[in-house]
């Protein structure tokens, strides 16, 4: 397969764009951690293009990878629950109405 | 695919190569597509008609001599009735649901070996696949609990999660323990690994103390995956109505059906390939009269299962929703963890009679002492009272 | 073969970006299965099989069940599917700041010259009985620490959903 580099590293960064749109830009709080998950995404993508291009006899890379998605795993699910908790407060999940700390 | 692709090349040396591959491809999917919902049609008769004898009655006899002709009636039936949506659902994920139930089924069968070198895809990691795949049915079920914008759907649709969710677990670290014996996920490796013993038959995994105990938790596990009784409660007709498929007729219901009778199979194919040998049995080795031993042989065995699943069916009460839970997660979840244990000990042990003493020691032991810490009060005789 | 990167890429932005901009957060969630099924085609794609097989179970059979169950306990009152408005206040800065990034991160990439040419030379392969060894040989610290992470954030999870029964009596 020839695709360079270049390529994979451009589609996680684009990828890592839409992501970080999504977690700024939307108003409900699952999204935002949709938008989290999928920065997480991205940058895994990242980290196993480069093991596969620059030195996959180490499985080193591989090894973060496997860290990275149960951490990420592990992260989404204290964050819905947050989520659920919040709501159970606020009675909606949408992070403007969220401003108690606020000024 | 790849003993098609070497055959073809073998007989065809000039042809291109593309071409060959499409018709290497073409052959595994065209074999399942055809085979496998095929047995899913008969499963649906031979269940109905064992049930029916189980209850001391005839089961279907009207459509054709036995009721052979019964599952294309059924198919006809549900294809020409009448696809209604309700008026507020979820178009899309109304529609997607049943699509989501069907395609982790058939793609569980493309790791499942039929003979010597025969699998539709060979994968290093086949069993790792056959589970991330069988995870993915969850989703099906939640979308169309969702979709039906019917508060029974939706309770129908979590409660099947959490039981689907829950039973995984002990599944797959049943299944680990397999591969620890094996060492190999890929499910060819798993089947050469049991080809030693007497007819090809002593080497099965089934015969070892954990091959047993995973046999029993990988089976009650596959029955809870694909939501058979005695875990239906996702679809228990007196609780729920129909659960998560209530608002589904004509040929969406079909293909919900389809989706869980082929996890069902599908789940019973990879229980033979683990547990039963594959395609090992007296006369299969490689060769055209030994592929179709091995064929005849796993065919016999899937089919084994089957009735197995239809007759436990047929014979056990519906487990309660709380009853479930904790069965999965005190019971079935510390014996697999230790039945890893036990491969681990066998492995190790310096002489054979003294790891099959060891390693039953310690799933006896285990099993016993769950059972005392889980049981929930004594059982009673019970007496029967007869009219006079 | 290049064309399958192509297609997979293709599939995994427009999953992503249909995840972000959806309005219906169920089928906002669909995209999202669909952005997480062309990581596990990339991976495929960079014989990362294991990582594949991984991304698979944890992420499309865990976490989207986790965000479907997270959706479907928070849903509003009124029952609607969420707020008209659905973009939060100041929403440009947002999108701007995400736009630069994805500009500045292209350009930095395409102006490395070496990263751009195709390869030539062997391809990467690994096996899993290579990832287990190491597992436990080298990074078995790290291992179980994960595992330590993954029982508190089990633990603290149900503590933190289960809170307002517990103040309730």
């Amino acid at each position: 397969m020839s695709i360079p580099l270049g390529h994979y590293l451009m589609l996680s960064g684009l990828l890592f764009a839409i992501g970080l749109g999504g977690a700024l830009t939307r108003k409900n709080a699952i999204i935002v951690l949709i938008g989290i998950e999928i920065m997480f995404n991205a940058g895994i993508l990242n980290l196993i293009a480069f093991w596969h291009y620059k030195e996959f006899a180490v499985l080193t890379a591989q090894m973060f990878a496997i860290f990275s998605i149960s951490i990420a795993a592990a992260e989404s699910a204290i964050g819905l629950a947050l989520v659920i908790a919040v709501y159970r407060y606020y009675k909606s999940v949408d992070v403007d109405e969220m401003a108690s700390l606020k000024g | 695919m790849e003993t098609i692709y070497q055959l073809l090349r073998s007989t065809f040396a000039k042809a291109p190569d593309a071409v060959l591959l499409a018709i290497a491809i073409a052959i595994p999917i065209l074999f399942i597509v055809a085979v496998y919902p095929l047995i899913f049609a008969y499963t649906t008769l031979v269940e109905r008609k064992a049930l029916g004898r189980v209850q001391n009655r005839y089961g279907p006899n009207r459509v054709g001599r036995w009721g052979i002709l019964q599952p294309i009636a059924d198919g006809l039936k549900l294809m020409l009735k009448e696809d209604i949506v309700p008026r507020s659902a979820d178009k899309l994920v109304h529609f997607l649901a049943p699509v989501m139930a069907v395609i982790p089924s058939l793609l569980l069968f493309s790791v499942v070996p039929i003979a010597p070198g025969l699998v539709p895809v060979n994968l290093n990691i086949g069993i790792l696949f056959a589970f991330a795949v069988s995870t993915a049915s969850v989703l099906a079920l939640f979308m169309g609990g969702w979709a039906s914008r019917n508060k029974f759907s939706l309770l129908g649709a979590m409660r099947a999660v959490a039981q689907v969710v829950s039973y995984e677990v002990p599944m797959v670290l049943a299944a680990v323990a397999i591969v620890m014996a094996a060492g190999s996920l890929s499910t060819l490796a798993i089947v050469k690994a049991q080809s030693h013993g007497f007819a090809n038959i002593g080497g099965w995994f089934v015969w070892r103390p954990w091959g047993f105990v995973g046999f029993v938790l990988f089976t009650i596990g596959a029955m809870a995956e694909s939501a058979r009784t005695p875990f239906d409660i996702p679809e228990a007709e007196s609780e729920i109505i129909a659960g998560y498929h209530t608002e589904y007729s004509g040929f969406k219901f079909a293909l919900f059906q389809l989706g869980e009778y082929l996890a069902a199979i599908a789940m019973a194919g990879i229980t033979v390939t683990m547990f039963l040998g594959g395609y090992l049995g007296p006369g299969s080795g490689p060769g055209f009269f030994g592929g179709l031993m091995s064929a005849f042989w796993f065919f016999t065995k899937l089919g084994a299962m089957i009735l197995l699943n239809i007759w436990i069916r047929g014979t056990w009460p519906r487990v309660r929703v709380d009853q479930l839970m904790a069965f999965a997660w005190k019971v079935l979840l510390p014996m697999s963890l230790i039945n890893i244990v036990a491969v681990g000990v066998w492995q190790y042990m310096p002489s054979r009679g003294l790891a099959w003493a060891a390693t039953t020691l310690v799933l006896v032991l285990s099993f016993v002492i769950l059972s005392k810490l889980n049981a929930t009060g004594t059982i009673e005789r019970r007496t029967y009272r007869y009219a006079s | 073969m290049d064309i399958a990167f192509w297609i997979i890429s293709v599939i995994t932005a427009v999953g992503a970006l249909l995840a972000v901009t959806l309005r219906n957060l169920v089928h906002c969630v669909l995209s999202l299965i669909l952005f997480f099924l062309g990581i596990a085609a990339h991976y495929f794609l960079l014989r990362a099989d294991f990582i594949a097989a991984v991304q698979i179970l944890i992420y499309i059979g865990a976490v989207v069940v986790l965000i479907l169950f997270a959706i479907m306990l928070t849903r509003n009152v009124t029952g609607t599917e969420g707020p008209r408005e659905i973009l939060g206040g100041k929403w440009w800065s947002g999108s701007m700041t995400a736009a630069l990034i994805a500009a500045i991160l292209c350009w930095a990439v395409s102006v490395d010259k070496a990263a751009m040419v195709a390869p030539a030379g062997a391809q990467a392969k690994s096996s899993v009985l290579q990832i287990g060894k190491i597992l436990i040989a080298d990074w078995v610290v790290p291992f179980e620490v994960m595992g330590v992470l993954l029982t508190a954030a089990l633990i603290g999870a149900v503590v933190i959903a289960l809170e307002e029964v517990r103040r309730r009596r």
